[in-house]
C-alpha cells in the first residue's frame, strides 16, 4: 500500500500532440460514416433484434436509412467477405431452417378446420412406455449429452456438467443467448438444431428456452401472427416439433424439453402460458422419447410467482431479479429434476 | 448502455457533437451532458437512476452540512452519517442477500427460527463505483482538500457517462476542477483518446472475449471435464482476460473522455510485469488503490502504529477490497492471498532480496492462482480447478489462436515501454480523418470477431 502520492494522469506520457474539438468531431463521424457504409445492414438488423422501445427506435433511426444504403452498394457485402473469416459463429445456412418448409397457415398446420390436412398417424412414439408400466429392457448408456436454449439454459448447463462429469458423460453447453424460436433473424433454432445433432449426434438433448419468446410470426401467406393466441402458438407448437424430432434422431436419442416457470411480469406471463401449451402439444407425437419437465408445478405452483421457496427445509431465493431465470439454487432444483429423468433413462448415471 | 454496441455507437457522435457546440455556455452544457449521462445509466434499467439521484442528493447535503458545521464533533457526526448512508446503499443492494443467506444459516445450526426475510434485489450496475466515488467527494470536503461544488457539478461528476458504470474511479479533485471552466476546444487529445479506444476495443472484444469463450468460461464452468493441461492454460487466460477486460473498459472511457476535452487519472501499467506485491497494486486498477489507501488503510493507521499493526491494516484492507469486489467468499480469499503476501513482502523487506525475473516468477504465479477463487463461482468449485491442476491428460482446447494470444498478451507487459510507446505516438500524430478511417477499420475486424449473441457485459459491470 505503498503508493505513490498521485496516480500518474494517462496525458502525463509522450502523446501525439492536441487537435482541436473540430478535430475530434471529424474524426469520429468519419469513422460513423464508414461504419454506416460498410455496416449498415448489421446496424438495422440489431435494432430489428432489439425489444421495443426507445433504444430500437434510435437505432433504427439510424439503421433503416443505413441499411438501405447498404443493400444499394456493394461495400457491406465485400466487407462480410473480407472478414467472414473472422467469425466465430457455425454456417447455419444449411438444411432444417424454419423457412426450408414453410409453415403452412395456422389452421392448415392445426390440421383443424375444413378442408385441414389428413389426420396424422399415430404411432408408437406417442406413448410413453414408463407411463404404461412397460418395461423396455437393457438402458442405454448416456455418452453425450447436449444442453442447450437461451438464456435459461444457463447455469442449468454448467450444474448438468459438473454432475455428469464423473459418470463419463461429454456434456456439451450450448445456450445461445438472446435467441427463440420466434426469433429467427438471430439464431434460426430449425437450422441450429440441426447442426447440433449432425455434430454431435448427442443421446440426450436437455432444451430450456423461451427467456425471449412472443415476436410475431408469418404464416405461408405473409401475414402477421401475433403473440399469444392459438395461431401464434400452432407455429410456436410446430416448430418446437421439428426441433424434437430433429433432436430424437428417429427414436436414438431421448429429449427432455422444459417448460417455462412462470415469470413475474405479467405481460411475460401471457407468453409464457402460450409457450408452455405449444411445448406440451409438440411433444404429443414422440413421447415415448420427448419428456416435457414441468417447471411451472416446481416453482410456480398454481402459475404464481414468487422468488424464494423452500429447499431443503430452508426459504432460499430461486429466481433471478430480473424476474425470469433460475438462479443457481433454482437451476439446482432444475437440474436435480432433469437427473431423476436421465437415471431413469439411461443406465448408470449417477450425477 | 456498453461501450462496444451500436446503441453507444448511435449515441456517442452525437453527444460529442452537442457537447462541444455547447461548451461555452456552461449554463447549457451542463444539464445537457447530465441528462445524456442519466440516459445512457438508463438504458441498464430506469429505476437505477432513482438511487444515482438519491446518492448525489444526499451526499452533497451531508458535503454542505459539513462544510458549514464549524464544531469538529458536528462535522465528523455528519461525515459519519454519509459515509454510512453510502455503505448501507452499497450493503443493501449488494450484500443483502450474501449475508441474509449466511446468518439464516447460523440462525438454523443455533436452532432459532428467526430467518431475516429474503428478496431478489438488482444490483445497480457500477454501484461500488458510484458509490466511492461519493465517498471520496464527502470525505475531501470532511478533509478540506476540496471545497463543496454546486448540486448539479456533484450531479456531473458521479454521473459523467464514460467513468460511471466501471471506473476509473476519478477523485472529486480530479474532476469538479475541470467542470469550474469549459474545456479549451483548441487543446483536445484527439490521437491519444482514438488509439486508446482503438486498443481497448481490441483488448475486449477480439482478446478478452474470444479468450472466455474459447478455453476460460468452459474450463472454469466444468473442472471436472478438463485435465491440468487445458487447466493451466485456462488460469494463464483468465487473468489475460480479466486485464483485457478491465483495462479495456477503462481505456475506451478514458480515450471517450479525452475526445471530450477531459482527462482521467491511469488505471493500469502493465500489471503484469510487476515484482512484488507492492508494485503490483501499484500497476492494477491503480484508482481502486489509491482510494483504499487513502480512505481504509491510511485511516486505520496506516504503517505507523508498529509492525503487527501494519500487517493487521494491510490485511483488513485487502479483504476489504476482495469483498468490495462482491458478496462471495472467492473474493474475499482473493483478498486474503494478496493481504498474506503483503505482509509476508512487508515482513522480509530489506531482509531478502531476489533477482528481479525470479520475484516476478513468483508474484505473477501467486497473481495468477488468487485468480482461481476470484474466478470459479464457489470455494467448492475453485478446490475442484485446483486439484485438477494435478491430473494429467490430454489438452483439448489448445488451440494456436488461444496459446499465441494469451502469451503474447504477457510477453507485451514484459517488454521494453519505449518501442511501443514510439509507435503510439506517430499514430496519435496521424490526420484526423486517417484516425477516422483507422478506427472504422479496427471497429468491423473486431465486430467481425463478435459471436450472434452480442459482446457479453464487461466483467467489472457486476462490482
Amino acid at each position: 500500500m505503498s503508493a505513490t502520492n498521485r496516480n500518474p494522469f494517462i496525458l502525463d506520457r509522450p502523446t501525439g500532440g492536441r487537435l482541436s474539438a473540430r478535430d475530434a468531431i471529424v474524426c469520429v463521424f468519419i469513422a460513423a460514416f464508414l461504419l454506416l457504409l460498410l455496416e449498415g445492414e448489421s446496424i438495422r438488423a440489431t435494432g430489428e433484434k432489439m425489444d421495443p422501445g426507445i433504444q430500437r427506435t434510435a437505432v433504427l433511426a439510424v439503421g433503416e436509412p443505413a441499411g438501405w444504403l447498404a443493400d444499394r452498394l456493394p461495400l457491406a457485402d465485400a466487407a462480410d467477405e473480407l472478414t467472414s473469416y473472422l467469425s466465430p459463429d457455425d454456417d447455419l445456412s444449411g438444411e432444417g431452417g424454419f423457412n426450408a418448409a414453410p409453415v403452412a397457415g395456422p389452421a392448415a398446420a392445426a390440421g383443424g378446420g375444413t378442408g385441414g390436412a389428413a389426420s396424422a398417424p399415430i404411432t408408437t412414439d406417442s406413448f410413453d412406455p414408463t407411463e404404461l408400466g412397460v418395461t423396455t429392457g437393457k438402458l442405454p448408456a448416456l455418452k453425450t449429452l447436449l444442453v442447450t436454449g437461451d438464456s435459461l439454459a444457463q447455469p442449468l448447463d454448467v450444474q448438468l456438467a459438473r454432475r455428469l462429469a464423473g459418470d463419463g458423460v461429454q456434456t456439451v453447453r450450448d445456450a445461445r443467448l438472446g435467441t427463440g424460436i420466434s426469433k429467427v433473424d438471430i439464431v434460426d433454432w430449425g437450422s441450429l438444431s440441426t447442426s447440433q445433432t449432425k455434430q454431435r449426434s448427442p443421446d440426450a438433448v436437455v432444451m430450456f428456452m423461451g427467456a425471449n419468446e412472443g415476436f410475431p410470426f408469418r404464416d405461408a401467406d405473409n401475414e402477421r401472427i401475433e403473440c399469444c393466441g392459438p395461431e401464434w402458438a400452432v407455429i410456436y407448437a410446430t416448430r418446437a416439433r421439428k426441433m424434437m424430432d430433429t433432436y430424437r434422431r428417429g427414436g436414438e436419442a431421448r429429449v427432455y424439453w422444459l417448460t417455462l416457470p412462470m415469470p413475474r411480469d405479467a405481460p411475460r406471463q401471457k407468453i409464457a402460458r402460450a409457450v408452455n401449451a405449444a411445448i406440451d402439444v409438440a411433444a404429443q407425437p414422440y413421447r415415448s422419447q420427448v419428456r416435457v419437465l414441468d417447471m411451472n408445478e416446481v416453482f410456480t405452483p398454481g402459475e404464481r410467482y414468487r422468488a424464494a421457496q423452500a429447499v431443503g427445509g430452508r426459504q432460499t431465493i430461486v429466481r433471478r431479479p430480473d424476474g425470469i431465470h433460475l438462479n443457481d439454487a433454482g437451476a439446482n432444483i432444475a437440474t436435480a429434476i432433469v437427473l431423476a429423468r436421465l437415471r431413469a433413462d439411461f443406465a448408470k448415471l449417477g450425477g | 448502455m456498453v461501450f462496444p454496441t451500436v446503441q453507444f455507437a448511435v449515441f456517442f457522435p452525437i453527444v460529442l457533437a452537442l457537447s462541444w457546440a455547447l461548451m461555452r455556455r456552461q449554463n447549457a452544457w451542463k444539464p445537457f451532458m447530465l441528462a445524456a449521462s442519466y440516459v445512457f445509466y438508463a438504458a441498464a434499467n430506469p429505476l437505477f437512476c432513482v438511487m444515482l439521484a438519491g446518492v448525489t442528493l444526499g451526499n452533497q447535503v451531508c458535503a454542505r452540512l459539513i462544510h458549514r458545521g464549524e464544531d469538529a464533533r458536528v462535522r465528523k457526526r455528519i461525515v459519519v452519517l454519509a459515509v454510512t448512508l453510502n455503505l448501507a446503499t452499497l450493503g443493501v443492494f449488494k450484500y443483502y442477500g450474501f449475508f441474509a443467506t449466511e446468518i439464516n444459516g447460523l440462525l438454523d445450526q443455533a436452532g432459532l427460527g428467526l430467518p431475516i426475510p429474503l428478496a431478489a434485489i438488482a444490483l445497480p450496475v457500477g454501484i461500488s463505483f458510484i458509490i466511492f466515488q461519493a465517498i471520496s467527494y464527502t470525505v475531501d470536503v470532511y478533509r478540506r482538500v476540496i471545497e463543496p461544488a454546486t448540486t448539479i457539478d456533484v450531479a456531473l461528476y458521479l454521473s459523467f457517462f464514460p467513468h460511471l458504470v466501471a471506473g476509473p474511479i476519478v477523485r472529486a479533485k480530479e474532476f469538479i476542477p475541470q467542470l469550474a471552466k469549459p474545456r479549451d476546444p483548441r487543446k483536445v487529445a484527439v490521437g491519444a483518446g482514438v488509439v486508446l479506444i482503438i486498443i481497448g476495443l481490441v483488448k475486449k472484444v477480439a482478446i478478452a472475449d474470444t479468450l472466455a469463450r474459447e478455453i476460460v468460461d468452459p474450463v472454469f464452468g466444468v473442472p471436472q471435464a478438463y485435465a491440468a493441461p487445458d487447466v493451466i492454460l485456462a488460469s494463464y487466460a483468465y487473468a489475460v482476460q480479466i486485464f483485457c477486460d478491465f483495462s479495456g473498459y477503462t481505456d475506451i472511457a478514458i480515450g471517450l473522455a479525452l475526445l471530450m476535452g477531459f482527462v482521467f487519472p491511469q488505471n493500469f501499467d502493465r500489471p503484469y510485469r510487476a515484482a512484488s506485491f507492492g508494485e503490483f497494486w501499484r500497476r492494477w486498477h491503480m484508482t481502486l488503490s489509491r482510494f483504499l489507501r487513502d480512505f481504509l488503510y491510511i485511516p486505520l493507521g496506516g504503517n505507523r502504529g508498529g509492525k503487527l499493526k501494519t500487517m493487521r491494516n494491510l490485511m483488513i484492507t485487502m479483504l476489504l477490497g476482495g469483498l468490495w469486489h462482491g458478496a462471495a467468499w472467492g473474493f474475499v480469499l482473493w483478498g486474503a492471498i494478496h493481504g498474506t503476501a503483503l505482509v509476508v513482502e512487508h515482513q522480509f523487506r530489506g531482509k531478502v532480496r531476489l533477482p528481479r525475473w525470479l520475484g516476478w516468477f513468483v508474484v505473477f504465479h501467486i497473481v495468477v492462482l488468487a485468480w482461481i477463487p476470484f474466478r470459479a463461482p464457489d470455494l467448492a468449485l475453485a478446490g475442484d480447478y485446483i486439484s485438477r491442476l494435478g491430473d494429467w491428460g490430454p489438452a483439448t482446447l489448445w488451440t494456436p489462436a488461444v496459446v499465441i494470444v494469451t502469451f503474447l498478451v504477457i510477453a507485451l507487459q514484459l517488454a521494453p515501454a519505449r518501442p511501443m510507446d514510439t509507435l503510439r505516438v506517430r499514430f496519435e500524430q496521424l490526420h484526423p480523418a486517417a484516425l477516422g478511417a483507422s478506427m472504422a477499420t479496427v471497429i468491423l475486424l473486431v465486430a467481425a470477431t463478435v459471436s450472434s449473441q452480442g459482446v457479453p457485459p464487461f466483467i467489472y459491470f457486476s462490482f
